[in-house]
């Protein structure tokens, strides 16, 4: 009896886990970045840069940031396997897209499948942030180039709160603003509400 | 003193993870499982019970599990579930009929509170076959992405021809050094 009630009151009493999404194309920095998040956030360092492969399915971190406890979702990024992001749209949080800025060619396809993401009823009223990474390589596009690239301006969702900003991932540089800014938004957000009532209707 | 040292000899040795590997029946468990072993393809005939191997890769001893995987002796699974890290599940990428089976007996897997903790690494095997499924339908049809709260990957492999499979190890490696450190 006493479990029972303790376990009530430690349900109604625990924090909700804040769920960021990481999409971006094959390349961009997904799980690099998710391990520079474990290596500053936790006790466990993640793998260095040089050690991470490619993705083919799904990574994923548990960390405290600024009082919130948030779980991060690296998710593969290779085009065959583009189909697996949307099953996580409906629970999630925040979006996070990452783009290499170093490499200015694949900006048309990154701006593609940003805008399939976005079109996807799901991610309704999701904080956006999408992190230029790679920002400490010669000639990478600047935040405000890659905003015009990928059409972040046009976009017509006044719901939803977008941000750009600029990081590398293998160094860490930009990772703590950037975190900084997803909790924010997401407590400002609809977002969580949204998802409660959706758990519920469900 | 001996604690110590063996301590010491930890922190640079192997260390061990225990690994199950299961499946549907003829979906090429035990022949993944010697070409891990011992590199090389070998007349397997279904197994009955289980065949156990260690397989030493990237200073990881994987201590490895094969379980019979016939419908009868599907049930025994759960009796090597404790204390294991990683559940490696294989998949006959060509046998489209019973990929709803495979997925009854995955999502069963799933659901295991001894299971909770561990990893989950998909062979999509029999890719040298034609007509095999690619990884992103076997995930598909197996509900991969229903998982949420824990690591997964699916590679693409052939035992026969031994492609994928250490890829498939990398992966796991990687992610058991970052769950253990």
């Amino acid at each position: 009896m006493f479990s029972l009630l303790s376990g009530c009151f430690e349900f109604l009493l625990r924090k909700e886990e804040l769920k960021v999404l990481i999409i971006g194309l094959d390349r961009a920095g997904k799980t690099t970045l998710l391990e520079r998040l474990k290596t500053l956030y936790t006790d466990v360092p993640g793998l260095e840069a040089d050690k991470v492969l490619p993705t083919v399915g799904l990574n994923l971190a548990h960390f405290e940031a600024l009082g919130a406890p948030l779980l991060c979702w690296d998710v593969g990024g290779a085009a065959g396997l583009r189909g697996i992001w949307s099953k996580y749209y409906g629970e999630c949080h925040a979006l996070v897209f990452c783009v290499d800025a170093a490499d200015r060619g694949r900006l048309e396809e990154a701006k593609a499948a940003l805008d399939r993401a976005l079109g996807d009823r799901d991610l309704y009223g999701a904080p956006l942030l999408v992190l230029c990474n790679k920002h400490d390589c010669e000639g990478a596009a600047t935040p405000a180039e890659v905003a015009e690239a990928l059409g972040i301006g046009k976009l017509a969702d006044a719901g939803r709160a977008t941000s750009v900003q600029a990081i590398t991932a293998k160094t860490g540089e930009g990772v703590k603003p950037a975190v900084q800014w997803l909790v924010e938004h997401i407590k400002k957000s609809q977002r969580p509400e949204l998802i409660r009532r959706r758990m519920l209707g469900a | 003193m001996g604690l110590w040292f063996s301590r010491l000899l930890n922190l640079f040795g192997d260390k061990e993870a225990r690994i199950l590997v299961l499946g549907l029946d003829n979906a090429g468990k035990t022949t993944i499982l010697y070409r891990l072993h011992v590199g090389e393809v070998v007349q397997t005939i279904p197994t009955i019970g289980f065949n156990v191997e260690t397989v030493t890769y990237k200073n990881i001893k994987f201590q490895v599990w094969d379980l019979g995987g016939q419908t009868s002796i599907r049930p025994y699974w759960r009796c090597y579930y404790p204390n294991t890290q990683a559940i490696i599940y294989v998949v006959d990428s060509c046998d489209v009929d019973r990929l709803p089976t495979s997925r009854e007996e995955f999502q069963a897997i799933l659901e295991e509170e001894e299971l909770k903790d561990s990893v989950i690494l998909v062979y999509a095997n029999k890719q040298d076959l034609p007509g095999a499924l690619s990884d992103a339908q076997v995930a598909e049809g197996l509900g991969l992405t229903s998982i949420k709260n824990r690591d997964w990957s699916i590679f693409k492999t052939s035992a026969i021809k031994g492609e994928g499979l250490f890829e498939g190890l990398d992966w796991l490696s990687n992610t058991l050094k970052s769950k253990r450190r």
